[in-house]
Parts: C-alpha cells; structure tokens; sequence
C-alpha cells in the first residue's frame, strides 16, 4: 500500500448564512496516497468541492473550517499560518475548476497569469520566467506557446482554456491536483482530450489526483478509489473495481445505476426525492429519507464508516441485511 | 399524473400559492434588516406628520395671514426658543410650522413623480423589452442621452416657462383637498425628465424573464401576449418595481428641493426646499431656518434610501453561497 | 459622437422653442411694451423667422463660436461664458479626482470584509452622503467653517481685492476650492462606494479570484491587482455617469458657493429667460461631458483587453 499523502480526518466546514449554518461538509474522512488517482463523487451539492477549497483553506465567506485535521505529508495543515498557507497553494497543493472562462482572469493575458503563480514561489529572471511558461504550454498542449501567450482567456476556446487552466495549477508541478469537475464545462468531443491529457501528466510528474465528479464514467476510466459524498458526509470509500462490482452503500448503488450504458437495455433508475437542506439535515444517516432500505435505526443515530472487506469502508447500518446490483448484474 | 385534487387543476393554483409564500419568506428577511425597519419606521413617522401636519402644527400654512403671527408679534428672525422651538425666518414665520406642513408637500412630490415615473417607465419598459425591435432601439438612444446629459439643466427650463403661466398661489381642488399649481406644474417636469432610467431597468429586467423557460414553455402552450405580459412577467419584476419606487421617491424630494432651493420652486408653497431658499441670503443670521428644514429633507430621503434598500435585500435575495 | 451632440442641441433648441417666443415670455410681468417694439425685438435676435431656420442659423454661428448675443443685456453670449468655463472645470476635475482617490480603498476595504463593522458604517454613510441634497451640505459646511470658526471663506473663487485667504494668490485660490470641492467629493464619494463596492463584492466571489488564492498568489496581490482592476472598469463607465451626476449638481454647488461658473450662470440666465446664454452654456456642457466621455473610452480600452479585441 502506498504511503498515505493526505489525511483528511473529521472535517467540519459550515457556512454561517443569514438562514442559518449549512453543515456544507459534516465529520468527512479519507485520504489520498501517493501517485494515485482518487475519485470525489456525488451530486452536486453533497460537499465535494468544498472538501477540496477546505484542504487548500480558501473556503469563500461565510464558510469556515469548524473542526477537524488536514494532515499533509504529516504536517496539519489547519494548524499553519496563512502565510506558511499560502507558500503551500500552488506549490504543493493546487486545484482546477469547473468553468475555465470563469476560472481566468479575464483582464490579464495567458502569460502574466502564469507569470504570477510563477512569480509568488520563486524567485526568477524574467528570462527564465519566459520559458517556463512557454515550457508549461507546451507541455498542456498548447501550440504556438510563444504568440498564445500574448493572448486573453476570451480568445481561447473552451478546451483551451481550460488546458490554461491546467498550466497554471501544474506551473510549480504540485503533488496534489484537486480536478473539480474538469471537463463538465466542456464540449463531449474536448472532454476526453483534457482527460487523457490529465492522465498523462499526472504519470508524467508523478502527482496525486482527486478527481471530483458527479460522473460515475469518468470514475471509472481515471481513478483507483472512490470516496462516496452524499449531503457532506461520507457514506462509502472503496476500489474503484469494489466498487462498480459490490457497492455497499443504498446511495452508491443508485448512482450507479443512474448511469446510462450502451450494452444493455434496463430502465434507468432515478434517485427520488432531492439532496436535503443542509441547515436541517435529516437526522441519522442523511440519506434515509430517500432510502428504500431504511429502518428506524437509520433516522436516529448518524452511521459510521466501517471496514465490510479490505479497502472497502461503508457508512450503512444494515448493509448486511441487503444485496446490491452493481454494474454487471 | 393524477390530480390530487381540484385545485390543481387551475393553471395557476401552484404558481399563486408559491408567490405567496416568496412576500411571506421577503417579510421576513426585510424584518431582519434592522436598517430597512428603521427605514420603514421613518417613512411611516413622515406618513403621519404629512397627514397631521397641519393640526400638529402651532401656526397655519403660509399664504395664510395668521402664518405671519410671529412678525405680527416683531418676532422675525428669532433664534429658536421656548417660544419657536426652531425659531422664526426671514418672513416672520414659525420653521417647526414650516416644516410641519411642508411634510405633506415632500410626499406630495415624492408619491406623484414616483407614480408618473413608474407609470410610464413600465409601459415604455415593458413594450420596449417584450417586443425589441425599433421601440428598444429609439427608448434605448433617448435614455442614453438622459443618461450623458445632465437632465436638471432641461427641467429648470421647463419649470420655469411652464410656472410662467402659473398664477401666483392657484390651486385645484381635488376630493376636497386644496392643491397648488405650481408645485404640480414641478411634479409633472420632474417625472417627464424622470422616467428614462427607470423605464431602461424595467427594459431589462422584462428581458431577462423573457428568456426563461417557463416564458417559452407559456408560448408554445398559445398564450397571448398581453397574458404572458400581465400574469407572468409583470409579477415577476413587480418587486424590482417596488424597490425602484421607493428610491424614486426618495430622490424625487431631493430633486424638487433643489429645484426650489434654485429659485425655480413654487414660491408660494412653502415646501422645504422653498423654506431653504427664501432663508438663504440671510442665512448667516437665521441659520437655524436652513439647517432644520434641510434636516428634514435629509431624514425624509433617508428613511426612503433605507427602506429601498432593505427592500431590494429582502426581495431580491443574493444568495450568499 | 457628434451625432450626440447634435441631437442634444436639436432637443435643447426644440425645447426651448417649444416652450414659447422668448419675447413674449419676457413680457409677460410687463404688460406696458407695445406691439412694434416686441416686432423690432424679435427681428433683431432673428426670432421671427421659422424655428428650422432659426436652427440652422444658430448652428452655423455656433461652429464659428459665435452663440449670439444675450436676450438680456445685449452682450455677446460668448463674453459672459467664456470666463466661467475653467472655473467649472477647476472644480470638477478636482472634485473627481480627489473623490476617486478616496472611495477606492474605502470601498476595497468594507468589500473584502462585507457585512463587518467597518463595512455596515461604510454603507450606512454612503447612503446617508445620497440621501442628503447637495447644496443643503454645502450651506452646513459655510454656517459651520466660515460663519462660525472663519477658518475658509464662504463664497467665490478668488478673494476680494486687497484680501488674499492666507497671504498667497495660491493658498487663496486653494481656501476658496475647499469647501465646494468638499461637497462635491462627499455627494459623489457616496455614489463611487456604492458602486465600487458592489463591484468588489461579486468579483471577489468569483471563481478566477479563488484560483488566484488556490495558486497562492498573495492576499493584497489578489485583492488590489486581480479583483479591483476588474471592478473598476464598470466603474469606469460609471464614472461617466457619475460626471453627469456631478455636472447636474454643478448649478446647486456653484449656487451655494457663488462660484463664477457655468453652473451659477445657467440658473442665472434660465431665471432671465435668456434663451442664447442658455443653448450655449448647454452646448458647451455638452462638449464637456462628450470629451469625459472619450477620456474615459480610452481608459476603458486601456484596462479591459476584451474592449480592445472587439
């Protein structure tokens, strides 16, 4: 087993809001090891991205870390101070957003943007500073780096863009690559390519990778493990293989089955109800409400993680008691 | 689906019963916003010193002989006292007088521009943002032009060719309440040279909602269009209107102080900016006949700013996420 | 551009002659002028010929910046605007420049922490600068500063002969710009916070400014080079506006004051009814906010790229 690069123990990250405190991400566990590819799923809404902007402590207002450790290469990153905080950003941790036209500056051209990431961890010449980037565009596949460079986000398509964005979150080959929902944003032909090319340099530089998605295919094509988020906690973490064949968790059952495939004809199943309001969460397991399976254990007292099999840890009391359809059956 | 029961079956039952709970849910953020309470409490306290001004007041309305009590008395430009809590003016009237029935001038003006403006920014608004076209085009130039050019510099013009006419101190009888021409005369500039940004917000505010789904989804189902007009859009921009409004009246005041204070004012209605303007000259002496009714311009405008404001936070909620 | 102007003057020249023959409008509190001096009269100032005519004599004579001769008084137009011109400018350049210099950190600041203290007295006293009308703040600032401590003086933009506000033609010249630059900087301080804060708030809630935090650039990197050049180019826009706003509160201030600008003189001449005095302080208004509106153009493209492609 790989060593351990990220432990994330009991996260609590609330928003305090005029309507009340949204529990955003409630007591969240896991980590992410060395080299591997780890998948962040669940609706929108269920914490996943907020987990990530947590780890990086760039939270947005009114939200806070309330409680909890963010342990990175063995150091807690809540106990640092921000500028300590800030040296990590970018350098060993860095993230790429959903919406590259609005994850860029769109006043600056391509380069100053890459020059200021550049610019806030090391001190360099212009000179080098000038290749770097060149260098960096290359390396994301933009062609042309040099005249490109001179050029604003509005000038680049989506997928473009987006390798820009890329660029920029690799520009000091981070160790930890937070992608939130990469290529949702993107035209269906563009997609794979930003995918691949993810793929190919987090071999290239040897990083980890937390891919977070709502999209169970991209699961399976890029990760070795996957976190279940439902409603900001997490109900299931297990090998993406595990997974997909013996889902534990009612919740990840249903999203599988959510999705559409080719090869066989079945009904589609949808998810009834909706993700609950995070300023009353139900009480128990949050998923409950919404679960077939449900008894009266499951509305008083929260569920926690255990391990059912080897890297397989489910949040669900009466997992014994049920069989679950995985993808092959 | 099966209807659960009749009601449903009405078109609108669940759209109605949900923008009802939307006033409910906006009472209720607005009752949080301790500013805008404190806006609606000074608006409400203008309310009935406009209605009881002139009972509250110890001395009638100017162009009423018995307004010039004090100088009767010899007592002009007296500083305020037991006798005149604000003291007396130029004139030898009583300022807290003045001031008391130049309240229901202030909402005279601030209530009729505002209804004017409204009136026409939304039907000029409306048709310019459902229907596009050449009307978008022409409303779009002229309040550009309202926009680049300071638009006082037109109505001081216009208030003063039109006042021209004015007999000094007319005045209408409407439901059995004395209103001075003059002062109207003002009022109906102001709102003519008023609704070009009100009408351009309006503008977007009906294209916006023209692009949602639901406004599509009413077309292809063969709504006319005055019915996607009235039950559909305009319900949906009504709280903008509301917030609008009520900066309207606000500045609506602010404006035909000025105008008054310039000298363009009806002179023989006494409203604030009028007290201002006849005090100013000698105002090193009589300070105290510009600074309260000034004053009272200033909490006036104020109260409505932050009853605008508290409205367009509890109307149009930014969600904080 | 020009076709601006020329609709403005179009509009000005319309309303005004729609309005009624000037001539008449004079008589009308002196009912003992005969017939023939009025005839006389209108065809001096060449106001018995049709308006389109009138106009485009006007316009002719405008180009050649000859705006007539006064209705009231008989001097050229040109001699009684001419030197109102720089005042009016002296004042509101400085006003805007000094207003702009000031509301952007203050805006910066209660936008980077919304809803704190500082933040709640900021809103709370911009909208209380809106609420208050212009000239009423100017007539506290003379009661207060020049009538009770004498410390500036309370009219005009130069001294009286033989008397110089702190010993120098410039220290002069500087006490005389307090007071109404004061008020001018306060009534548009007001609106530019407003502004520039509501700005603020939706671009530091934006995505790009979080990436910009996620790729550790430093907090006041964030905050005064990604987000507030993007929030100043709406201001930009406004700004012109906001010249608008000030150009219209000019007549108040400069009133106030008595400062021997345009904006005095325009409610002077509106008062007296003097038609030319009036179109042509309007048409040089008019120029003014054209040529602020350029400048600010060229900013604009100078500060948004996306303006530059397109």
């Amino acid at each position: 087993m790989a060593e351990t690069l990220l432990k994330i123990e009991g996260l609590k990250t609330y928003f305090f809001t005029e309507a009340g405190i949204v529990k955003a991400v409630d007591n969240v566990s896991f980590d992410v090891r060395k080299g591997e590819s780890l998948g962040l799923v669940g609706e929108s809404g269920s914490g996943k991205t907020v987990t990530a902007l947590s780890v990086l402590r760039i939270v947005p207002k009114p939200g806070k870390i309330v409680e909890g450790k963010i342990e990175f290469k063995g150091e807690d990153l809540l106990e640092k101070n921000e500028t300590e905080m800030q040296a990590m950003r970018g350098r060993e941790i860095a993230i790429i957003f959903q919406d590259p036209s609005s994850s860029l500056n769109p006043i600056f051209n391509v380069e100053t943007q890459l020059r200021d990431v550049l610019l806030a961890h090391e001190k360099i010449s212009k000179e080098e500073c000038r290749k770097k980037i060149i260098d960096l565009m290359n390396l994301v596949g933009i062609p042309e780096a040099e005249i490109r460079m001179r050029e604003f986000p509005h000038q680049f398509s989506g997928g473009m863009k987006q390798r820009v964005a890329i660029a920029r979150a690799l520009a000091l080959q981070p160790t930890l690559l937070f992608a939130d929902e990469p290529t949702t944003s993107l035209d269906v032909t563009i997609q794979a390519q930003v995918l691949d090319l993810l793929e190919e340099l987090k071999k290239k530089l040897g990083m980890s990778l937390v891919m977070i998605t709502h999209d169970m295919g991209i699961i399976a094509k890029m990760t070795t493990r996957v976190v279940v988020m439902y409603a900001g906690n997490v109900c299931e973490i297990a090998k993406t293989e595990d997974l997909y064949e013996h889902p534990r968790h009612p919740y990840t059952a249903l999203l599988l089955a959510a999705v559409p495939r080719l090869d066989r004809k079945k009904k589609l199943r949808i998810i009834p109800g909706n993700i609950p309001n995070l300023i009353e969460p139900p009480s128990g397991c949050r998923f409950h409400p919404r679960c077939e399976y449900a008894t009266g254990k499951c509305a008083e007292e929260p569920p926690v993680l255990e391990e059912v099999e080897p890297e397989h840890f489910v949040a669900c009391y009466e997992w014994k008691n049920i069989s679950l359809k995985g993808e092959n059956h | 689906m099966t209807p659960m029961n009749p009601e449903n079956n009405k078109p609108n039952a669940g759209y109605k019963r949900r923008s009802a709970s939307q006033w409910a849910v906006a009472w209720r953020r607005f009752r949080r916003n301790k500013a805008g309470v404190a806006g609606l409490i000074i608006v409400l306290a203008v309310v009935f010193v406009g209605i009881f001004g002139d009972a509250l007041a110890p001395y009638p309305a100017f162009p009423n002989p018995k307004a010039l009590t004090p100088f009767y008395n010899g007592d002009v430009r007296t500083p305020p006292s037991s006798k005149y809590l604000l003291g007396t003016d130029v004139l030898g009237t009583d300022v807290l007088s003045d001031i008391l029935h130049g309240t229901k001038y202030a909402l005279y003006v601030g209530v009729v521009v505002t209804a004017i403006t409204m009136a026409i920014a939304i039907v000029v608004g409306s048709i310019a943002g459902y229907f596009g076209s050449w009307i978008d085009n022409v409303l779009m130039r002229l309040t550009e032009v309202f926009l680049v050019f300071p638009s006082l510099l037109f109505i001081l013009i216009f208030v003063r060719v039109f006042t021209l006419g004015a007999g000094a101190g007319a005045s209408f009888n409407f439901l059995g309440i004395s209103i001075p021409i003059g002062l109207t005369i003002v009022i109906f500039v102001l709102a003519v040279f008023n609704w070009p940004g009100d009408a351009r917000m309006i503008r977007g505010e009906f294209m916006r909602i023209r692009e949602l789904e639901f406004i599509e989804a009413e077309k292809a189902l063969g709504a006319s269009n005055r019915r996607i007009i009235f039950r559909h859009i305009l319900p949906n921009i009504l709280s903008s209107i509301i917030v609008v409004a009520s900066l309207t009246i606000a500045y609506a005041i602010l404006l035909e102080a000025g105008v008054s204070f310039l000298g363009f004012g009806d002179v023989n209605t006494m409203t604030w900016g009028q007290i201002l303007e006849n005090n100013f000259s000698d105002m090193r002496i009589v300070w105290w006949a510009e600074v309260f009714p000034g004053l009272a311009i200033l909490i006036t405008v104020f109260g409505f700013n932050l009853l605008g404001d508290g409205l367009s936070d509890a109307l149009n909620p930014r969600l904080r996420d | 551009m020009i076709p601006v102007a020329l609709g403005i003057s179009i509009v000005a020249f319309v309303t005004m002659y729609a309005a009624g023959d000037p001539i008449s409008l004079i008589r009308a509190g002196k009912p003992n002028v005969d017939q023939t001096t009025l005839n006389a009269l209108r065809a001096y100032y060449g106001l018995d010929q049709p308006v389109p005519i009138q106009y485009l004599n006007w316009l002719t004579n405008i180009l050649q910046l000859n705006f007539g001769k006064s209705l009231y008084g008989g001097q050229p137009v040109i001699y009684i605007i001419g030197p109102k011109i720089w005042p009016t400018i002296e004042l509101q350049v400085v006003s805007l420049l000094i207003a702009f210099a000031i509301s952007i950190p203050i805006a910066v600041n209660s936008a980077r922490k919304p809803y704190s203290k500082q933040d709640v007295i900021v809103t709370s006293f911009s909208l209380f600068g809106v609420s208050m009308p212009t000239f009423w703040f100017g007539l506290i600032l003379i009661i207060v500063f020049s009538f009770t401590l004498g410390w500036l003086p309370s009219a005009g933009a130069v001294g009286a002969a033989g008397f110089l506000w702190w010993g120098n033609p410039i220290l002069d010249q500087i006490a005389h710009l307090i007071l109404p630059v004061a008020v001018l900087v306060y009534v548009s301080l007001a609106q530019n916070i407003r502004l520039i804060r509501a700005n603020m708030l939706e671009i530091l809630r934006s995505d790009y400014i979080l990436a910009a935090r996620a790729s550790g650039i430093s907090e006041r990197k964030v905050v005064y080079g990604y987000a507030l050049r993007n929030a100043i180019t709406p201001a930009l826009t406004f700004l012109a506006i906001a010249l608008g706003g000030m150009i219209a509160g000019a007549p108040m201030t400069e009133y106030v004051f008595s400062w021997p600008g345009l904006g005095r003189q325009y409610v002077q001449s509106t008062l007296n009814l003097d038609f030319p005095t009036i179109m042509g302080i309007t048409m040089i208004i008019t120029v003014m906010m054209l040529i602020a509106n350029l400048i600010m153009d060229i900013l604009y493209v100078y500060i948004d790229p996306r303006v530059r492609i397109r």
